[in-house]
């Protein structure tokens, strides 16, 4: 007989391959186990003297990098758990665009504790109410420890911006900070619109070129792109240009059109017709005063020919996206179809040179006067996977720039911060009377994860430095943070290591959260790996690298 | 055995064999979503076969994801998803009761008692506590201004079994206001009219109500304007794209004089349309800075929004079908289908358009409308499963708020009714009963108490004594829930917890049904093909 009685429970309802866990031991704890590897593996690349990782993913592309949300994006982590830690640092990454790091270590260390409280004997859910407590507790706090005076600012004052997007650049590419800083610096407020907030990541490009080292980057004011001009005229300054976003190219009909020719004369008198048409619409560009066409298709054999002949340069920007920040920088209007352009129409620049840079030709739009709408930023590096990283330092420091636009105001970086939040929230712990004064005790220490950690990189004493980073926080400096170069404390404010306030906010408040809905869950009931070619088996706990 | 006969495949249980399996399998059931009753119940993460992650408390979302294959949990699961079609709420509920009417059985059978005395007795305190439901219930009179408290209390007391308390307590009031927002007193009310819109932005506590919709797309114009104010809205249903004629036909042309022509008769009809709407633009908006907005459900192709966009019209295209019948109700004028005779009295008016980008998805809201009659509700959470979340408790809210409105009453919650109902069946409706059937009634009238019983487990309080203190003050005519912080009785009515009328009936009705058609199955019997595979699991 083969139904038999079945053992109640839910296992035996379940489809096969179909997995549930539940209670203390085999989810809350196995959830909080695969947090901490997946902190863990983030902890190491935190800060300055973080170390790098080697990634590659599974397109076998190789990622050398210190940047958490590259990281784990790359990592595709299986674990459901310490997949919510994932999703919170995507949420700070696009929220922010920085901090991702902090997020998930951070949320990993209140997890580890959480294990430690859950082992002493308290539930889950008063650790969550502890962990809410403490978390509005240092939101609070952090209103307070920001710098006087930081509220407003002045987002084009090169070294106002300077001394802010300075930590954010340093986690990443510590050492080069400088040189980057103030090629990021210089190409925000550039690009700064009237009002701040307006502030568009997308108008501070990142163009890469390989050969060359750092000193080389400059920042271009206009566009440049990775192609070659169409035409033969590769050099052109002071211009007007015309964009056209459907192609230089005889107009053509929605429905098919045939010609009819009934004789060879026809058809000797068709091509003329055509090639008449043609130079007729690009003599109305020429005449129109545009020096430069840009075509967002295909530009036909005979347009060319045309073009040439009436010494007009030919580009071709096949990205749709491209095209609109072409236009933004050139402040011209894309038309669709090929015809004579308004002078309103039309858009200028400076000059449009082709150059060649390490071996691969570029068109460098410079726009110096009128628009400063779009810049670039051109790295110079040797490798790719330099050139990559560079990228995302540079993304940071433009993200960090935008946050800054919205809202000004700073806090003590260098792990200050941390320390006198854990301080006032440890104060805060000893007044609360319920069960949930150690969790929030508990939370208090999960700050001292990142002094430790910044310490523990720059290859210091980490218990050495917390300790007299404690002791001057008692005493009242509450500026003092960590000088990784010489290793010792220091107050921030000579280091001039400050870290956005918003940053910390949101990176905090995202870790806080992660972490609770991590607390949350009892039970987890998995359904069976959907079909698709078989993965390979994953070393560790199912979360290690695919 | 016959069966054998016919096919010696077929796989067969009987008597006892299939009903214990049937009684197992509620219990099953039950022990899984036991834990989920009530504002202390604990969230369950279920990964889906792509690795996706869902957190859920709620009963119904957990029966669809979980594929149950036993055949009896099928059918009590299918019970609990019609509760949820009917009424919206109540599946874990439904499910627990069920379990524990097969659980209150089964001492009876072992007794040596026949299920159809049980199912008799079942019959006969169904009705007695439907009656008593009747009585029991507190009306709330909808006039054309309802309670808005007591449909908070409503509200709050489901979400905050769906949520956590905090954010529970913040969507009461987005509820309710919304559905008090598309309510006309002479029509029913289509919760369709509520668009619930998501952001993958901030917290999930910046969730909010906006007076107006939200739509999930952007104009699609680099030089339309980002935000407008005070504009008219032209809702239509007009295509302004060039559509290639349904003949297979083509063009003869001789030379590239006649090929311009027919480029620009092509586009002539498109072009025309599209003039026809700047016309009534310039009508309306001729000498103020009134701006105007199209919102089309068909599309509208580049040259088309090209046109537009130089007459300073901001262009939607392909906007949902429902988002048309919101459109009309939240901003007035009327959806057109045809450019030919518009006028201005189609147009629909909103205080505020604008855009807002994140990442590579456009949003476009359009607030600050007069009158609405329809509302979003944006959800903001920074990842996708708490969104989710976010989006099957407001569902459930919405629907327990409406059901409120459409029952003009309310019940006692915290497990007031069901402590009250069973000291009912047992001290009254027991006595009337004749014969064996009143172990039928007392089955029943136990199973009832699973509601607090659960309750009290789930906030980890001692289920027996809460069970004596509940029963004791109802038995001394006080009528108390369960108070799920201490323990002690409360009186619902002071604490404002209230569950909906309907939900409650739809358990009582459809639970002691499932459970009398499970008790009185007394052969199990599997054949057909495959079932090889499926027995060997």
């Amino acid at each position: 007989m083969g139904l038999q009685m079945q053992s109640h429970g839910i296992q035996s309802m379940l489809k096969d391959g179909h997995k549930h866990l539940s209670g203390l031991d085999e989810a809350v704890l196995k959830n909080i186990d695969a947090c901490k590897e997946l902190s863990n593996i983030t902890r190491t690349s935190l800060g300055p003297n973080g170390m790098n990782k080697m990634v590659i993913n599974h397109l076998d592309k190789l990622f050398v990098t210190n940047d958490a949300a590259t990281i784990v994006n790359e990592l595709e982590v299986q674990h459901p758990a310490a997949k919510i830690l994932v999703l919170a640092g995507k949420a700070q990454q696009e929220e922010i665009g920085d901090g991702a790091n902090l997020t998930i270590s951070f949320a990993g260390e209140l997890l580890q504790n959480a294990e430690e409280l859950i082992r002493m004997g308290l539930h889950p859910s008063e650790i969550i109410s502890g962990y809410t407590k403490a978390i509005n507790m240092t939101v609070e706090t952090l209103e307070e420890l920001v710098e006087n005076g930081s509220e407003t600012m002045d987002v084009r004052n090169k070294d106002q911006v300077l001394s802010r997007i300075r930590a954010a650049v340093a986690s990443k590419q510590f050492g080069q900070e400088d040189t980057l800083c103030s090629l990021v610096a210089d190409a925000c407020i550039q690009v700064c619109p009237k009002n701040p907030a307006n502030f568009n990541v997308d108008n501070v490009r990142v163009a890469k070129l390989l050969g060359g080292g750092l000193h080389n980057s400059t920042v271009v004011r206009g566009m440049v792109l990775k192609s070659d001009a169409v035409g033969s005229i590769k050099y052109i300054e002071k211009a007007k240009v015309a964009v056209f976003a459907g192609g230089v190219d005889s107009s053509a009909t929605e429905t098919k059109g045939t010609v009819l020719i009934h004789s060879a004369e026809q058809l000797e008198n068709y091509s003329k017709t055509e090639e008449a048409k043609i130079e007729e619409l690009i003599k109305s560009v020429a005449d129109s005063g545009a020096k430069v066409i840009v075509s967002g298709a295909a530009v036909g054999e005979m347009a060319l020919h045309f073009c040439e002949r009436y010494k007009l340069m030919v580009l071709k920007i096949s990205s749709k996206f491209e095209l609109r920040r072409f236009c933004r920088t050139t402040g011209a209007v894309a038309m669709l179809k090929l015809s004579q352009p308004n002078p309103d129409d039309l858009g200028y620049v400076d000059s449009i040179s082709v150059e060649e840079v390490g071996g691969v030709r570029v068109i460098i739009v410079m726009n110096e006067e009128g628009g400063n709408s779009v810049s670039t930023v051109v790295l110079r590096g040797s490798t790719d996977s330099i050139l990559d990283d560079l990228e995302r330092a540079v993304d940071d420091g433009v993200n960090t720039y935008k946050a800054m636009c919205r809202d000004s105001r700073i806090v003590p970086g260098a792990a200050a911060t941390e320390i006198e939040l854990a301080k006032r929230v440890k104060e805060f712990s000893y007044k609360e009377t319920g069960l949930d004064q150690y969790a929030i005790a508990k939370f208090a220490e999960s700050f001292e994860m990142v002094p430790k950690t910044l310490a523990e990189n720059a290859g210091l004493n980490a218990m050495e430095i917390i300790s007299s980073l404690y002791a001057e926080h008692a005493s009242g400096n509450s500026k003092v943070g960590i000088d990784l170069e010489e290793g010792v404390c220091k107050d921030v404010s000579t280091l001039c290591v400050w870290d956005l306030y918003i940053t910390k906010f949101f990176a905090l408040k995202y870790a806080a959260d992660a972490a609770c809905t991590v607390l949350r869950v009892d039970q987890i009931i998995m359904a069976k790996p959907a079909g698709g070619p078989k993965r390979v088996q994953p070393a560790g706990p199912g979360m290690d690298e695919d | 055995m016959s069966i054998r006969m016919l096919n010696p495949n077929a796989e067969v249980l009987n008597k006892s064999a299939a009903l214990h399996m049937n009684i197992n399998a509620a219990k099953g059931l039950q022990d899984v979503l036991k834990s989920n009753l009530g504002p202390k119940g604990t969230i369950k993460m279920l990964v889906g076969g792509a690795g996706d992650i869902k957190l859920t408390k709620d009963g119904n979302t957990l029966l669809k994801e979980m594929q149950i294959q036993n055949p009896t949990a099928i059918m009590i699961a299918r019970t609990a998803t019609a509760q949820d079609d009917i009424s919206g709420d109540g599946t874990t509920s439904t499910v627990i009761f069920i379990g524990e009417l097969m659980k209150q059985s089964e001492r009876y059978i072992d007794e040596g008692m026949h299920p159809r005395v049980l199912v008799d007795g079942f019959e006969i305190a169904k009705r007695a506590t439907l009656q008593f439901l009747e009585k029991f219930k507190t009306v709330v009179v909808m006039g054309n201004e309802p309670d808005k408290e007591i449909l908070k209390m409503v509200a709050r007391t489901t979400l905050r079994t769906k949520l956590y308390e905090a954010l529970a307590d913040q969507l009461t009031d987005i509820v309710v206001n919304a559905v008090l927002c598309i309510r006309n007193p002479e029509e029913a009310i289509d919760l369709f009219m509520v668009e619930i819109m998501h952001m993958r932005h901030k917290f999930d506590v910046d969730t909010r109500l906006v007076e107006g919709l939200v739509l999930d797309h952007g104009s699609r114009h680099p030089d339309m304007k980002r935000r407008a104010e005070n504009c008219y809205i032209l809702t239509c249903n007009v295509s302004l794209e060039y559509e290639k004629s349904e003949v297979n036909a083509g063009f003869f042309y001789s030379n590239a004089e006649q090929r311009e022509a027919m480029v620009a008769a092509e586009r002539r009809q498109v072009d025309e349309r599209v003039n026809k709407i700047i016309e009534l633009k310039n009508k309306v908006c001729s000498g103020n800075d009134n701006n105007f907005v199209v919102i089309n459900q068909k599309g509208i192709d580049p040259p088309s929004l090209d046109l537009l966009a130089r007459a300073g019209i901001i262009a939607l295209r392909r906007a949902k079908r429902r988002n048309m019948e919101r459109l009309v109700l939240a901003c007035g004028g009327e959806a057109v289908n045809s450019v030919d005779d518009l006028t201005p009295d189609s147009l629909g008016w909103a205080g505020l358009v604008y855009e807002h980008i994140l990442g590579e998805e456009k949003y476009t809201f359009i607030e600050n409308v007069k009158n609405p009659y329809s509302c979003t509700i944006l959800i903001k959470g920074p990842n996708d499963h708490t969104i989710a979340q976010i989006k099957d408790a407001v569902r459930d809210g919405l629907r327990a708020v409406k059901n409120t409105i459409e029952d003009e009453s309310v019940v006692l919650g915290a497990g007031a009714f069901e402590v009250a109902a069973r000291q009912y069946l047992i001290n009254e409706v027991k006595k009337t009963v004749q014969g064996r059937a009143q172990l039928g009634v007392e089955a029943f009238a136990n199973a009832l108490l699973v509601v607090p019983k659960t309750l009290a487990e789930n906030s980890g309080l001692d289920t027996q004594d809460v069970i004596i203190a509940l029963t004791g003050a109802h038995d001394q005519g006080n009528v108390v829930g369960l108070n799920q912080h201490t323990g002690e009785p409360i009186d619902p009515q002071m604490e404002g917890i209230f569950d909906n009328y309907s939900v409650k009936r739809q358990i009582i009705n459809s639970g002691p049904v499932i459970a009398s058609q499970l008790l009185l199955v007394d052969e199990v019997i599997r054949a057909g093909r495959n079932m090889r595979n499926q027995i060997s699991s």
